[in-house]
């Protein structure tokens, strides 16, 4: 697993969603090595399984941006190839073509999905519970938003349909979005490790692109639903 | 004016009457908004009141505790009336209902300094009514961010105000680089306090750690070594910023059980003796920034060490009880910073096992995204072995807790969750523990307070019960 530079982008708990895919690979005896990324670090996406992105402060996040920018090319091709990726906040909006600041000006995103994001006066913030289908199978996801810019999907797939919160825009009911094994999202909280569907669904697709065949062992995750389900009551 | 001015302070009087008569509504706000909705420049004209001093407390952590040392000091040693906004009432509100409190009848005041502690988003508002003397900047850590926005927004809210301040002098972390920074900034003069090197310093910075780069040319900040988070000795590689030299500086800090100790060495110069009841290393720096206060107000070194080995904890501030002769301390958390630090004491405590409950909630005082929890480095929890009873999880929020604590390596088995407080403090309580530590944030402070104090007896440190500062010369060497 590749953490992207973490000593940048450490706001709102993100790291957790990193402990939670390491950890639960490892309760299943599965080894996994964290990565974590510096700027200008010489790396091969190709090595990676699982990429993980997440977001910063403005002066942070322009660092990444231009450390990512001259990494475009071969991030476009592991994307291509299938590598898994989730990119939260900051990371999601970069993954895009551009995003237009208030007064108009755009700065230009890495281009890999077909999305864009303008930031808006008020930000968004607060609870969210989310929809999404995955496996064939419909889940409800809760997290935390808080972010100023919005996004809007071009030819790509929402993540899933808001129940509660605001989402990509406030506009359309949509959260997120998905192109080929890529995930991104504005829910931090942080994310993965009480929603245990989505992370056991990054763990399965990395192990896939391995060659694994078989399904992942079920754990016990009484505590993680029990979290969920008390906000899932209290929002919606 | 006159008329509105009075009928603003009758109006907020009324509201903390019935406040107070039904019990209801502690800590409340309203008053404060009555007051100024009613009459907007009714802080400004109270604030004008004030005969010799006003003193500002901002920063993330610490306010209330260096706020009400600093105000122990100014009441002790210069005798006169000293206004305060105890117990985190710290937005415009709270500071308006402060003075309200203290005024006469027809709003005259009869005191001689203000120590106020001002929330770091509420500063430049309440500067714009108040104008203060000294201002003091305890540290910045990232706190309530769906409140805030980020970090570096508050460093620049506060920046902004400081600047249009005239005559003010400032207090500053010299070891916190965001805070270190302001002195050059605004050009005010400034006064530095800090810690020395010892030998419990780091050499790597945590998890939660803040201010990676140089606020002036942003290359990464060199550290020598770290105290905790980002608070260490700190140098830009890119440009001259460095922290800068200390006029207040803590020499040889010890913790003790609950007292913590240090020698403070002024302007390079006279050391002396200092020992405040409490406990944890950040107590310190509190500490160590009141004394700053005090000496620019020409308070001399034995004034204020008299006042502060007499300072008694506000709630929550590891705060005191005894259930069935075991030691219960209780402590507010609300940031990474402040939890780790609080972790840090509860695997130092003198206790064999410990009851450790974590209250959680999510209201707007304590921050309505609880992401910050994966931020505070748990794992050290999970080495700590037999340390522990059971960890009581509790709050609005308890099932995240006990999903953090399982994540970081916490075992399952030794977790409950009671939301409802009265059930999981008498759980706790009841626990196998020789010693309880409960953790709390703002919100489930109060009610975990109140039901606390019905089953366990407060300990009150009276300033007899405090070593004498000949005996404490001893100690610190």
């Amino acid at each position: 697993m590749f953490h992207l530079y973490p000593d940048l982008l450490n706001l709102y708990g993100d790291r957790g969603n990193v402990m939670a895919f390491a950890r639960r690979c490892r309760w299943r005896g599965i080894d996994v090595e964290v990565r974590q990324i510096s700027l200008g670090e010489k790396v091969s996406f190709k090595e990676a399984d699982f990429l993980f992105l997440g977001g910063g402060s403005d002066r942070e996040q322009n660092l990444m941006a231009g450390d990512l920018a001259a990494r475009k090319e071969q991030l476009r091709e592991a994307v291509e190839e299938g590598l898994v990726v989730l990119a939260i906040c900051g990371g999601y909006q970069l993954l895009g073509k551009y995003y237009r600041t208030l007064d108009g000006k755009e700065i230009p995103g890495l281009g890999i999905l077909d999305l864009y994001t303008r930031a808006g006066r008020e930000r968004l913030i607060g609870n969210v519970a989310v929809e999404m289908e995955i496996n064939g199978m419909t889940h409800r996801v809760v997290g935390f938003e808080n972010h100023a810019g919005r996004t809007f999907l071009g030819d790509l797939k929402p993540l899933g349909k808001v129940l509660a919160g605001r989402g990509n825009n406030g506009e359309d009911g949509f959260e997120g979005a998905r192109y080929n094994n890529v995930f991104c999202s504005y829910l931090h909280g942080p994310l993965l490790p009480k929603n245990t569907v989505l992370a056991d669904n990054f763990i399965a697709l990395a192990l896939k692109r391995r060659g694994w065949r078989e399904e992942l062992r079920p754990l016990d995750d009484s505590f993680e639903k029990a979290a969920v389900d008390t906000m899932l009551k209290r929002i919606l | 004016m006159i008329v509105r001015f009075i009928l603003a302070l009758w109006a907020a009087r009324l509201a903390m009457f019935v406040a107070r008569v039904t019990g209801r509504g502690k800590g409340s706000s309203l008053p404060g908004k009555i007051a100024l909705k009613i009459y907007p420049r009714i802080l400004k004209q109270l604030g004008r009141q004030i005969k010799k001093g006003i003193i500002v407390v901002t920063g993330t952590n610490g306010k209330t505790t260096t706020n009400n040392m600093i105000a122990g000091i100014v009441g002790d040693n210069k005798g006169s009336g000293v206004i305060i906004n105890r117990e985190g009432a710290n937005l415009i509100t709270g500071v308006t209902a402060a003075f309200i409190r203290a005024a006469g009848p027809f709003g005259g005041l009869h005191a001689d300094y203000a120590c106020l502690e001002v929330d770091e988003a509420s500063f430049p508002g309440v500067v714009r009514e108040i104008t203060p003397d000294i201002v003091v900047v305890t540290n910045f850590f990232r706190d309530q961010l769906d409140r805030y926005g980020e970090l570096d927004k508050t460093i620049a809210l506060v920046k902004d105000a400081l600047k249009k301040l005239d005559s003010v002098r400032l207090v500053l972390n010299a070891d916190d680089p965001l805070v270190a920074q302001l002195g050059r900034v605004t050009g005010k003069p400034s006064v530095f306090f800090g810690l020395a090197r010892h030998p419990g310093v780091s050499g790597t910075g945590s998890a939660a750690r803040e201010a990676k780069f140089c606020p002036f040319c942003g290359a990464e900040l060199a550290y020598s070594y770290y105290q905790y988070s980002q608070l260490g000795n700190y140098k830009c590689p890119g440009c001259e910023f460095a922290r800068p030299q200390t006029d207040v500086e803590g020499v040889d800090p010890g913790v003790d059980g609950m007292l913590v100790s240090c020698r403070v060495r002024f302007r390079q110069g006279n050391m002396y003796p200092l020992q405040i009841p409490v406990t944890g290393l950040y107590n310190l720096y509190n500490g160590l920034a009141a004394c700053s206060v005090g000496l620019l107000l020409d308070i001399d070194m034995d004034g204020i060490r008299s006042s502060l080995a007499g300072y008694l904890p506000a709630t929550g501030r590891m705060e005191k009880f005894l259930y069935r002769g075991k030691p219960v301390l209780l402590n507010l958390v609300k940031n990474p910073t402040g939890f780790n630090e609080g972790l840090s004491t509860l695997l130092s405590v003198p206790a064999e096992r410990v009851n450790v409950l974590i209250a959680i909630n999510d209201n707007d005082a304590d921050g309505r995204d609880i992401s910050w929890l994966w931020d505070v480095d748990f794992e050290v929890l999970s080495g700590a072995g037999e340390k522990f009873g059971t960890f009581v999880c509790s709050g609005r929020r308890a099932w995240e807790m006990a999903v953090r604590l399982k994540y970081a390596g916490v075992r399952e088995e030794t977790v409950t969750v009671l939301e409802d407080f009265d059930q999981a403090v008498r759980t706790a309580l009841e626990g196998t523990g020789d010693m309880s530590y409960f953790l709390a944030t703002y919100t489930a402070l109060w009610p975990v307070e109140r039901i606390l104090s019905g089953y366990a007896q407060r300990e009150r440190t009276l300033p007899e019960s405090v070593p004498s500062i000949s005996g404490s010369v001893k100690s610190v060497r």
